[in-house]
């Protein structure tokens, strides 16, 4: 186990010393930020420790789901960013993080896999909320530059005589697999090629290494199962927001 | 049928101060200005005039692709918003001006309009190609295989196995040389004949107009401007802006 005492702590700021100096002494003209950067980044973990050591200590569920709440709202605000030209962008991918984490943090916790403690739910559920995220955004991403880039070929399946649904068929399912596929790829490569964050972080801290990797299995088809809801909640909505009730292409 | 036309029941298509206004950078652009105008039964129209006048927008406003801001389409004298807008797009077929055609062969091109039906045969295909003037043979090959004349031939027949009342060509020729484009423009002609079936065609080119000899409308700035008997209103233009259109100070 690693010590994680002031001393400890001291060194790590010699080293971050020794970076201002060196880039003095280089003239890369740095160390102000790295000054100003060292000071913001202690501050703003120290409070981030403080906050989490407070939602430890909570059991209850309500500030639990409260806590997860926020993060859907901040996950679900990023990756409306990343997908501008969809109308009420922001909208659907909340309801998309929030259909992929509750279905999946609430079987978990059905089924007692998981507490209702903070100490489980809050790492997973930002695990969950961080994946679904990321999936929500390739998602719209995806189903937008594919149907505004195919315009002809949806407007071809309109025309004769097809629904908005038809017509966008074979984007759709396309967009949904590019949301899965970070996640069809790690099951590819996951304990040859890559040691998973949570595992690594469980060993880190000490843990036996086979107990880190049922976590990991665990934590693994979880989000999968979250992600999957995600995409499909996402693609299903992005579709009806392209189109007006006429089956009129309105991107 | 009368030739006057002057029967209700002889009025396939009707537009009543159509307008379509869509929203450009800073404010809105006119794009469809106020058109009236009655389409007759089994006839030939060229929607003639200089590129960016609203022809295509035309179009798509009467199969529903794009929706009016203002006025009324009727078709058989019902108001085309009160037809279901798939079967409303299987009555009036749209050719697009780039001929798309799906993954495939061009037989299950000819089905996409209706694989839950066994229709169409392998007779009833190769009278749909006929109708073309493809050969039977072509059926079996890849869409992509196609030379763009073949291809605008399949779409046409694609649209034609819906069995529309109307068929309406946005530009068939624009992508063929001169030869291709009168075979295209004969087999119109022998379209309309065979089928008694009403067509309006977009054309920049008023030549073709002539060649069709049906009805010509020619639109400036999204307006109507002037009407009639393609011959008689390309020879001895009354409009002024239609006279600098045939000597094409108008592009």
């Amino acid at each position: 186990m690693i010590e994680t005492g002031f001393v400890e702590v001291a060194i790590a700021v010699s080293l971050m010393v020794l970076a201002v100096i060196l880039s003095r002494w280089q003239r890369v003209g740095t160390e102000k930020e790295l000054i100003i950067g060292t000071i913001r980044s202690f501050v703003q973990l120290v409070a981030v420790g403080y906050a989490l050591e407070f939602i430890f200590d909570l059991e209850n569920i309500f500030a639990l789901l409260g806590t997860l709440m926020i993060m859907i709202l901040i996950g679900s605000h990023t990756a409306s960013r990343r997908a501008p030209g969809i109308p009420r962008v922001r909208m659907i991918s909340f309801l998309a993080i929030t259909a992929g984490s509750t279905v999946t943090l609430g079987l978990m916790l059905a089924t007692g896999i998981i507490q209702a403690k903070a100490q489980y739910f809050i790492p997973l559920g930002g695990m969950t909320v961080g994946n679904s995220m990321n999936c929500s955004a390739l998602v719209m991403e995806r189903l937008h530059s594919e149907v505004t880039g195919n315009r002809l070929a949806v407007e071809t399946a309109l025309s004769l005589g097809k629904n908005w649904r038809q017509a966008v068929d074979t984007f759709f399912r396309k967009a949904v697999k590019a949301g899965m596929m970070s996640m069809l790829n790690f099951f590819k490569v996951v304990g040859i090629v890559t040691l998973p964050g949570a595992m690594t972080g469980m060993i880190l801290a000490g843990a036996p290494p086979l107990k880190a990797v049922f976590i990991q299995i665990i934590v693994g088809y979880m989000i999968t199962a979250a992600v999957t809801v995600t995409g499909i909640v996402t693609a299903h909505l992005t579709v009806r927001q392209m189109f007006t009730s006429a089956d009129q292409l309105k991107i | 049928m009368n030739k006057n036309g002057a029967k209700i029941s002889d009025i396939i298509l009707r537009t009543e101060n159509l307008g379509r206004t869509v929203p450009a950078e800073s404010s809105s652009r006119v794009v469809i200005d106020s058109i009236s105008f009655e389409f007759h039964r089994g006839k030939i129209y060229t929607v003639v005039g200089p590129s960016g006048s609203g022809k295509t927008s035309l179009l798509r406003l009467f199969n529903r692709l794009d929706e009016k801001s203002r006025g009324e389409v009727y078709y058989e004298n019902r108001r085309i918003a009160e037809y279901a807008v798939t079967d409303l797009r299987r009555k009036i077929a749209l050719a697009f001006q780039i001929p798309y055609l799906f993954p495939g062969t061009v037989a299950s091109n000819l089905s996409y309009c209706c694989p839950d039906q066994t229709v169409p045969d392998d007779s009833s295909l190769a009278r749909y190609l006929k109708l073309v003037g493809l050969e039977e043979e072509l059926a079996g090959r890849d869409s992509e295989k196609l030379s763009v004349g073949q291809k605008q031939r399949v779409a046409l027949a694609r649209a034609l196995v819906q069995e529309p009342d109307i068929l309406l060509l946005d530009e068939p020729t624009s992508a063929l040389d001169p030869g291709a484009s009168r075979t295209i423009e004969e087999l119109i002609t022998n379209l309309n004949n065979e089928l008694q079936l009403t067509i309006i065609m977009v054309t920049h080119n008023f030549r073709q107009a002539l060649r069709l000899n049906g009805v010509s409308l020619v639109l400036v700035d999204g307006k109507l401007i002037e009407s009639g008997d393609s011959k008689a209103l390309f020879t001895n233009p009354e409009n002024d802006l239609t006279r600098r259109f045939v000597k094409g100070e108008l592009r």
